[in-house]
């Protein structure tokens, strides 16, 4: 009998030990959810990335008073554990991720004005803080974008003898030439469809045929005639064999690698890319940059992501003021262009300030090119709140249609789901 | 039971047939085996006319070639054009056009033998396989006549088995030429045409063996442009090679029944060794090669280039030895928790009469049929609650509780195996209950309960979801979450992913092994009477 | 059987209590709030509100991929449990028999169960990509295919794929418990059946098979259960692309909640899903008891 009493005597320690260990005045902790974006981001903000220290060291000891509880989640990881903890009334403090509007609808996040000092609101590109803009009100600050563009081998085209395509036309010609001088060992176009990043698949064809996700007037518009030819376009492409060959599961990585290693002729990427190239290290190839190709006669768009930074609500909290004013410091830090540039140049990302552009360029001068490109892209219509629905739903039509769908009927039935309720 | 007549006239047959085979063999050797079509110039044109300017300078240079080709070595060749039409967006039909010229030739066993190539060296050795043992089953069976195996003396015995070893190693290396083949006339060739590596001396061997030395600086686009075909004396060489080896069992051994299963026994256990070991093959080379070589679109090597020892240190830069330890920690901790409170469960159950007892032996099973991952949401809400999230002794508690029903049927099963006398001897000396299980009932049940142990310890060791969701501080992720940092939004690092997978297995493996005896006494003693 | 005689009626619970707490506390409560929470309300983002009766299994019934993800559910479960518990046997059959190396055999047949399954899945995930997979590497390197293979050129193939990496991580589990059972069977059977001229097939069916059957009955529905709630292999390989096409239960309901945010149909699937492997592995284990019986 003895054993059983210590037995319930250990367990009931452990459970008590557990529960008492968090009680302390004064200093406030936020938690943060910040994204992986690189191999080095858990370094930088936890480890000896930056500059032999970790970004919370460096915070805390420049703001007692302020404990971070930071977690580096990656990006399969992150909807999970964000929406299990606001399920639970456990969401964190701040976060890092790609959409904000469910939240914001939802009442759950911060009005940025609560909680961002002035000086550096106005230092964010002003187009930029519109993409996160739900009626009067911002509810997140962007912390990066990129921008995507055509990347084309130049060996491989030289090799055939074409010239770079800039219409769907010559895009097809293009690739048929390809295949047929390599005889199906290249790749002509690589396409992604896969459930990471589809959605991008679906803008780069249907703003380059005129139509998008929405219409003039801001409305959803997924079934436009526009959309259908331009999603049948690129179906079209997989089926006459001119792409990677499984392109709902063959991610952005995969299609990098191949274009890294002269395998795949012409992809559309971020504009990290040449130091992927660089980090992997395929030195070989010698490839350039051009416009995402467009139907005849309409105009080619690029294709601006943007990724944000918000605060969560937490009612609970006996002293709001002071708890914004902590999350204020937080951007504060964070966005410093002593921290933030250094940051944005290792994740390989273009910035969100203009603080951090003078110095960026003087690293990198092709940053330059690349914020221009950025200046006339087109972004997804992140501020709607079924964005996160139209984002899934594209990239189902997509697959769908990739094994045989009626894209018409897939468009439809998207439409329907989207307005319909 | 065998006559011994009967005996000695299967090793007459046996004799028989191996000779014949041998000869066979041999004979086969001496015909054409292989058929090799090789480019010696090829031109692709891409965007272009039949008749336009650009093609009449390709089909003039290409001819031109053709005749000094011809020329040049005296054989035959041909020129192939082939022209692929098709029109274009704006209307216009071009072309892409290929001209090839082709020479085609045959060879035999003996001059692969005689080519200085790995594939020839191969070929000799079987011949060689081949005659010996013919030779050795002849001069045993001739020394030796009408003597069972049995009765064998030791000189003739081992000839014998020498035969049959010789004969088995012949019907393993022709596979293995065919193979050869392929990788050293066609595979390397074309990356050393490509500029991936180094085939100069493949090269000039070819060159002499196929070109009889004179396509000179043409040997390696020559080379590179070949294609093999398998002729059928190479594929009759297989039977009658397997008849040799049957031969020669027949004459080692008067049977042949018992020995083909025996071979087939062995074969299975071979494959599915290495099946089972192939991924682990693949993580261990992955793990050791750089970022760029993980990703090798050419296929280059079976092994690292160069063996990155360095990896290890990246992956511990990057906390995986913390991980790994929180991991330990976790598995544990679980294990300790599920066997304290599953043993004196399954304890009450096998020995103690009681209602309900039926009822939880149920509840139990049915509690296993929710997927942690189902049950994220109640999980963490509950966690939180306690205060017990974010802590690796939450995380022990979970993974105790989900595998609580494994420990407790395995070991119910267990203690019902062993008999109650013992320990109802050790109760009337004045044990006690409790006294009584751990003095007696536990060592008895020992592997029972490493089993339990070792189960409930690789379950959490593997457990993953939860965790992501419950650990928020990275300091205390176990490993499974903490290699999730090696495919990040920009890349995956496959080799440190691959490096940290390796050094989580390896500790799990070992234990494994250590206890694999165990294991299998374990689970009779819980599961034949569960 | 029911040796230890005690006094007072509520010992045996006493010492059942540590386990039943165990259980009541991280799996029963849980499970009470998943089941509250398949009858109400939860937003996209996530937070809970009110009762909604049986609307959420509406939904879930209603979606389009469900009829797929049941299909595929039924094969990933009939095929992965079939197979690895006939191959399972094989293996046990042969590791139970005589052969030199039998004690290393046994060692490298338990390497899958002891690896993590997240980690076995990126492996295969990695061996079969078309482009730069060890299994092309190999297979070009040895000279079996002269050109890399697109190992998975359709949904089709990719499952059969997912199929058999869970049959190869399975194989393990069962064939241990297979020779754990062989292990006990006494050899005066074996001799018994030999002297009244049984072949190895006669044996196999007459003596091998019977003695077997209780630790495969558990074993297998162990299996069952373990199978259908695996998750990480499919999630690896392909993330149920296209469309769901290659989605089990599990990984379409995981898909549910944290990708398209329909946490409500969710976990109704979950409870869904919970039902029918009670269903599932009560038929069989009342089906093999009968059996039994007779």
């Amino acid at each position: 009998m003895k054993k059983l009493v210590s037995l319930f005597l250990c367990l009931a320690l452990l459970l008590s030990c557990a529960a008492f260990a968090s009680a302390e005045e004064d200093v406030i902790t936020l938690d943060v959810i910040i994204c992986q974006y690189g191999p080095n981001t858990q370094d930088w903000f936890l480890g000896t990335g930056m500059d032999g220290s970790s970004f919370v060291e460096k915070f805390e000891a420049a703001n007692p008073g302020i404990k971070l509880n930071l977690e580096v989640v990656s990006w399969n990881d992150v909807y999970t554990v964000v929406s299990t903890r606001i399920s639970d009334h456990n969401a964190p403090d701040i976060l890092n991720i790609d959409v904000f509007a469910d939240y914001a609808n939802e009442g759950l996040l911060l009005p940025v004005s609560d909680w961002c000092p002035e000086d550096l609101y106005a230092d964010f590109f002003p187009s930029f803080i519109e993409q996160s803009r739900i009626g009067d009100t911002v509810w997140a600050v962007p912390d990066l974008a990129s921008a995507r563009a055509l990347y084309y081998n130049v060996d491989i085209l030289n090799e055939v003898g074409v010239e770079v395509p800039t219409t769907w036309a010559e895009l097809e010609d293009v690739a048929q030439q390809i295949i047929d001088f390599y005889d199906g060992e290249i790749y002509p176009w690589g396409l992604d469809m896969t459930t990471d990043e589809g959605q991008a698949a679906f803008a780069y064809y249907t703003w380059g045929n005129g139509g998008g996700f929405v219409d003039a007037e801001g409305n959803w518009a997924l079934n436009s005639d526009e959309n259908v030819e331009a999603i049948e376009f690129a179906i079209g492409l997989v089926n006459k064999g001119y792409t990677n060959p499984s392109p709902a599961t063959q991610t952005r990585y995969d299609l990098q690698d191949m274009f890294g290693a002269g395998k795949l002729a012409m992809v559309i990427g971020p504009n990290s890319i040449p130091s992927y190239m660089a980090q992997k290290g395929y030195t070989g190839i010698n490839y350039a940059t051009a416009g995402i190709p467009a139907n005849a006669g309409k105009t080619s768009s690029s294709v601006g992501v943007m990724d944000r930074v918000m605060a969560f609500r937490d009612d609970s909290y006996p002293d709001q003021a002071k708890r914004n004013e902590a999350i204020g410091k937080f951007a504060k830090f964070f966005y410093d262009p002593a921290n933030y540039v250094g940051w944005v140049s290792m994740e390989d990302f273009l910035p969100a300030v203009n603080s951090a552009v003078a110095e960026l360029v003087a690293q990198n001068p092709s940053f330059e090119a690349w914020l221009n490109v950025l200046d006339s892209a087109q972004f997804y219509p992140t501020t709607k709140a079924e964005w996160a629905d139209v984002k899934i739903g594209s990239i189902n039509a997509e697959q769908q249609a990739l094994i045989g769908g009626n894209v018409r009927e897939l468009l439809d039935a998207l439409q329907a789901q989207i307005t319909g309720k | 039971m065998r006559t011994r007549g009967n005996t000695a006239g299967r090793v007459r047959t046996g004799l028989l047939l191996s000779l014949i085979a041998a000869a066979l063999a041999l004979m086969l050797l001496s015909l054409p085996l292989c058929e090799f079509t090789s480019s010696v110039y090829s031109k692709r044109l891409g965007n272009t006319k039949v008749g336009d300017e650009k093609y009449v300078t390709a089909r003039s240079e290409a001819e031109a070639e053709l005749a000094r080709h011809i020329q040049e070595t005296g054989r035959t060749a041909e020129l192939r054009e082939d022209v692929l039409e098709r029109v274009n967006s704006k209307g216009v039909t071009t072309t892409m056009i290929t001209l090839t010229v082709e020479e085609k030739q045959t060879r035999s066993g003996w001059a692969f033998m005689a080519s200085g190539l790995t594939a020839g060296r191969e070929l000799l050795l079987l011949a060689a396989c081949v005659a010996l043992s013919g030779v050795f089953l002849a001069v045993s069976v001739l020394r030796s006549p009408g003597k069972a195996p049995r009765q064998l003396s030791g000189m003739d015995k081992g000839l014998r088995g020498a035969a049959c070893w010789l004969a088995l190693a012949a019907l393993i290396i022709l596979p293995v030429f065919m193979l050869t083949c392929n990788v050293e006339l066609i595979r390397r060739v074309s990356l050393g045409a490509a500029g991936l590596t180094d085939a100069t001396a493949t090269v000039s061997r070819i060159d002499r063996f196929l070109f009889e030395g004179k396509a000179g600086e043409n040997a390696l686009t020559m080379a590179a442009g070949m294609s093999l075909r398998r002729l059928w004396p190479l594929w009759a060489l297989l039977p009658v090679l397997a008849a040799l080896l049957c031969g020669a069992i027949l004459v080692c051994r008067g049977s042949l029944g018992a020995q083909l299963a025996r071979g087939a026994l062995y074969l299975f256990v071979i494959v599915l060794c290495v099946l089972i070991l192939y991924p682990y093959y693949v993580m261990l080379i992955t793990a050791f090669r750089d970022n760029a070589e993980s990703t090798d679109m050419n296929f280059l090597h079976l092994w690292p280039t160069r063996w990155l020892w360095g990896n290890l240190n990246a992956i511990v830069d990057r906390g995986v030895l913390q991980y790994l330890g929180n991991s330990i920690l976790l598995a544990g901790g679980a294990t300790a928790i599920a066997l304290l409170c599953g043993i004196p469960a399954a304890y009450a159950m096998a020995r103690m009469r009681f209602r309900g007892r039926n009822a939880y032996l149920g509840f139990i099973i049915m509690s296993q049929m929710f997927a942690p991952v189902v049950l994220l949401v109640g999980i963490s809400t509950l966690m939180r609650n306690l205060g017990l999230n974010d802590s690796i002794p939450g995380l022990m508690l979970i993974n105790a509780a989900f595998n609580q029903a494994f420990a407790v049927w395995l070991l119910h099963g267990t203690f019902r195996a062993i008999s109650p006398e013992m320990e109802q001897a050790a109760c009337i000396d004045g044990c006690g209950t409790v006294g009584a299980l751990i003095r007696v009932l536990l060592p008895m049940a020992m592997p029972g309960v490493v089993t339990t142990l070792i189960f409930v310890f690789i379950n959490a060791w593997n457990e993953y979801t939860i965790s992501t969701v419950l650990i928020s501080t990275p300091a205390k992720r176990p490993i499974t979450v903490g290699i999730t940092q090696f495919s990040s939004f920009n890349m995956i690092e496959w080799h440190l992913l691959f490096a940290s997978a390796l050094l989580a297995t390896i500790p799990v493996v070992i234990l494994f092994m250590c206890i694999e005896k165990h294991l299998v006494s374990g689970l009779t003693a819980g599961g034949v009477k569960g | 059987m029911d040796a230890i005689h005690y006094r007072r009626w509520w010992t045996p619970y006493l010492w059942l209590l540590p386990s039943v707490l165990l259980m009541l506390i991280f799996v029963v409560f849980p499970i009470g709030i998943v089941f509250r929470l398949s009858f109400s309300e939860i937003s996209r983002a996530g937070v809970v509100g009110g009762f909604v009766g049986l609307d959420n299994f509406i939904a879930a019934v209603r979606e389009a991929a469900f009829p797929t993800v049941m299909w595929n559910t039924l094969i990933w479960v009939v095929s992965v449990v079939g197979l690895s518990t006939l191959i399972g046997f094989v293996v046990a059959l042969v590791l139970n028999s005589e052969f030199h190396g039998r004690k290393l055999a046994r060692s490298i047949v338990v390497f899958p169960w002891a690896t993590s399954l997240v980690v076995q899945a990126s492996i295969w995930n990695y061996i079969i990509k078309a482009e730069y997979g060890n299994l092309n590497s190999l297979l070009l390197n040895t000279g079996l295919i002269s050109h890399a293979v697109n190992w998975r050129s359709s949904y089709q193939v990719e499952f059969i794929w997912e199929c058999g990496v869970g049959i190869f991580v399975t194989i393990p589990f069962v064939a241990f418990t297979v020779l754990a059972g062989l292990q006990s069977i006494d050899g005066a059977y074996y001799e018994a059946a030999t002297v009244d001229g049984a072949g190895f097939w006669k044996k196999l069916r007459h003596v091998t098979l019977p003695l077997v059957r209780p630790s495969l009955t558990i074993s297998t529905v162990l299996n069952i259960i373990y199978v259908f709630n695996s998750f990480p292999i499919i999630y690896t390989i392909t993330k149920g692309a296209p469309a769901h096409k290659t989605d089990t239960m599990v990984t379409y309901l995981y898909m549910l909640a944290f990708y398209e945010q329909q946490k409500g149909p969710a976990t109704a699937m979950s409870m869904i899903g919970f039902i029918l492997l009670c269903v599932v592995a009560g038929l069989y284990m009342a089906a093999t008891m009968r059996k039994e019986a007779q």
